[in-house]
């Protein structure tokens, strides 16, 4: 009996859904790690596996956001252009002379605004009705523009207890940034299964129409997953400002490619209304840990960029190969 | 029935006298801040600057008509022109052969996109966004690898008097834009392959139902688009002098803004060769304008993602009213 109260208690957890891609990435990332730890011992040292689990969680932060995004259908390639605005204002809010904004109203407002990039990303989708890729497409270009036009040099921070923010360790060997990013996962996680809101993210990425007819307003959540995409991106640039204690134009650059190949390698489906962010944490390991193990296995920074890439093509052709094995199976 | 069909004609002619309005009004615009904008040197340097937008605008315009997209182009032309460029002057071969080489990368490169993104039934973007990582990283690589710098120069007669001397006043590389065009608006408008095309994109099922393979058809469009982008490839190496790995970087906006300026819709089936040349003479004289007004590059960059926003609402915006009506 106890047994089998023990069984129905885990089915009702059930963190791995059915069909989940996540078991099969626990593996390949233990195998993974077996074969870059072969090439290089150091892999498997405290200083290394401190140094990943402090550079993933910016990507980490940013995809349980973008996650959010591609459950309603959408997408957000606006993402790294945020994060390198959210920097600069950061670091040039912290310089304005004679205001000494205490260092927490510096984050906030960073925050705010890439809160207010996500508004405008989700009103041109929702309300003006373009689709999603091409207004990013075009933002990304705008607020990248933007960032080299504020940081026309390289603008510092030097004040410790904001650094102490993206390299700050408790217990002397868990980075701070760690435990942002599992504290939004969790948070997210919990959203996401047992909220209202949650609920309605899923169904608006799995039949809109429907959604709409079961009296879910579509365009509202849309709209708040753009907001929560933006946010979690200037988090992004936040973490990285303090880390380097500098900021400047060329933040972020690229990191659309990244987040988007961690969200479809965890199995979010491009299609929308389909995943759980227990693949993104998983996800999100083996991508930092993969660009780390090329790192100290001496692969020229070109080559990891062409093997990102090729990562993104394999996920998401697992993906359709997915989606259409489930469609068969539904007929 | 009559009704509607004339409606209709009078909406698509309005279209068109919209867009030359437009680029009226920013030709003399730009003339008025700065009178050398209508000069002689500055209308064939926009010319030149145009060929590349163009081709490229062209390649896309059955492609898109057929719901299908790519934005891997630019980091296709960089790792043409390096291929190119690394094949003469580097591996010392005749001058012909990798320049077809060249243009055999583009072509195979398009055959990939298609054949990916019809047998898997991919998103369009996501894939080619994926290519285009891998696309510049291969350029990146192969020009390192072998030649230890980013630009190669490519030294030769017949690619400099093909971009510097002229047809009848006319430089070769228009030349070249101009029978593209002619050659692109008779196939989209007066033969059965280019209805093929616009049915394809109205209604993709119905497509297949009567018969049309639609899938071969896809992936033959996106290897055109592999051609048009070989032979930009040339084209850039031609103007340039050099092969480069950064060559195609900020290709795909104005690309992109140019086709959807000229009435190619997303949603696929709608579009002419001529509104897709009128979109990219406006993004053309909005960029060349801005250069000669010397605005700084990052505020290029901002109005690139503008034109893209603005462009695309205005068209989203009309066609709500439209459905409202």
């Amino acid at each position: 009996m106890a047994n089998k109260n023990t069984k129905s208690f885990l089915d009702t957890i059930n963190v791995f859904k059915k069909n989940s891609m996540t078991p099969t990435l626990i593996i390949v990332y233990i195998l993974m790690i077996a074969i870059f730890a072969s090439v290089n011992p150091l892999y498997i040292s405290l200083t290394n596996i401190k140094s990943i689990l402090a550079t993933i969680s910016i990507s980490g932060i940013m995809a349980v956001g973008l996650t959010t995004v591609i459950l309603t259908g959408n997408f957000d390639i606006s993402v790294g252009s945020t994060l390198g605005i959210a920097a600069i204002i950061c670091a040039k809010f912290y310089n304005i002379e004679g205001l000494n904004l205490p260092i927490g109203v510096v984050i906030l407002i960073a925050l705010l605004a890439g809160a207010a990039i996500g508004a405008i990303n989700g009103f041109l989708v929702t309300v003006v009705g373009i689709n999603s890729i091409i207004t990013t497409l075009g933002t990304l270009a705008i607020f990248r523009g933007l960032a080299y036009f504020f940081a026309t040099e390289t603008a510092r921070i030097y004040y410790k207890p904001f650094i102490f923010v993206g390299r700050g360790y408790v217990f002397n060997n868990v980075p701070l940034t760690l435990i942002y990013f599992i504290g939004l996962l969790v948070l997210m996680y919990l959203v996401l299964r047992f909220t209202k809101f949650g609920r309605n993210i899923y169904q608006v990425g799995a039949n809109a129409d429907a959604a709409r007819l079961a009296g879910v307003s579509v365009d509202r959540t849309t709209f708040f997953t753009f907001i929560i995409s933006g946010a979690t991106a200037a988090m992004g640039g936040v973490i990285m400002a303090s880390q380097l204690a500098f900021a400047q134009g060329e933040f972020g650059l690229g990191y659309e490619f990244k987040i988007l190949t961690i969200c479809v390698l965890a199995g979010i489906s491009l299609a929308g209304g389909r995943g759980t962010l227990v693949g993104v944490l998983v996800a999100t390991f083996i991508l930092g840990s993969i660009s780390n193990g090329l790192a100290l296995a001496d692969v020229p920074i070109e080559w990891r960029e062409a093997f990102q890439g090729l990562i993104l093509i394999v996920a998401i052709l697992i993906d359709s190969i997915r989606v259409r094995r489930e469609k068969l199976l539904r007929a | 029935m009559q009704d509607i069909n004339t409606k209709k004609k009078g909406l698509r002619l309005s279209d068109t006298i919209i867009l030359l309005i437009i680029l009226g009004v920013l030709v003399a615009f730009f003339t008025l801040i700065n009178s050398d904008f209508i000069a002689y040197n500055n209308i064939s340097t926009m010319l030149k600057n145009m060929v590349l937008t163009g081709i490229l605008a062209l390649g896309l315009t059955p492609l898109m008509i057929a719901r299908g997209l790519d934005i891997s182009f630019g980091s296709s032309i960089s790792l043409i022109s390096v291929v190119i460029a690394l094949l003469y002057t580097v591996g010392g071969v005749n001058l012909w052969l990798a320049l077809i080489i060249g243009v055999l990368v583009g072509v195979f490169v398009g055959f990939i996109n298609g054949l990916l993104i019809e047998s898997f039934d991919l998103i369009p973007i996501i894939l080619t966004l994926g290519m285009m990582a891998i696309l510049q990283a291969l350029a990146l690589v192969l020009a390192n690898t072998f030649s230890n710098t980013y630009s190669i120069l490519v030294m030769t007669d017949p690619l400099y008097y093909f971009a510097t001397r002229t047809f009848f006043k006319i430089p070769y590389p228009v030349l070249v834009l101009i029978v593209l065009v002619i050659v692109y608006w008779f196939i989209l408008a007066k033969t059965k392959v280019g209805r093929t095309i616009y049915l394809i994109g109205a209604n993709p099922t119905v497509a297949k139902l009567s018969g049309i393979k639609v899938k071969k058809i896809k992936i033959l469009l996106y290897t055109f688009m592999g051609l048009v982008t070989g032979i930009g490839g040339i084209i850039i190496v031609a103007v340039s002098g050099v092969g480069m790995s950064y060559h195609g970087k900020n290709l795909a906006l104005p690309t992109l803004s140019a086709v959807l300026l000229g009435g190619i819709s997303l949603m696929g089936g709608s579009g002419t060769v001529a509104g897709t040349m009128l979109g990219v003479l406006i993004v053309t004289v909005i960029f060349n304008g801005l250069s000669v007004l010397n605005v700084p590059s990052y505020y290029i960059q901002l109005f690139q993602g503008l034109a893209l926003i603005i462009i695309v609402a205005a068209y989203e915006i009309r066609n709500n009213r439209a459905a409202m009506n």
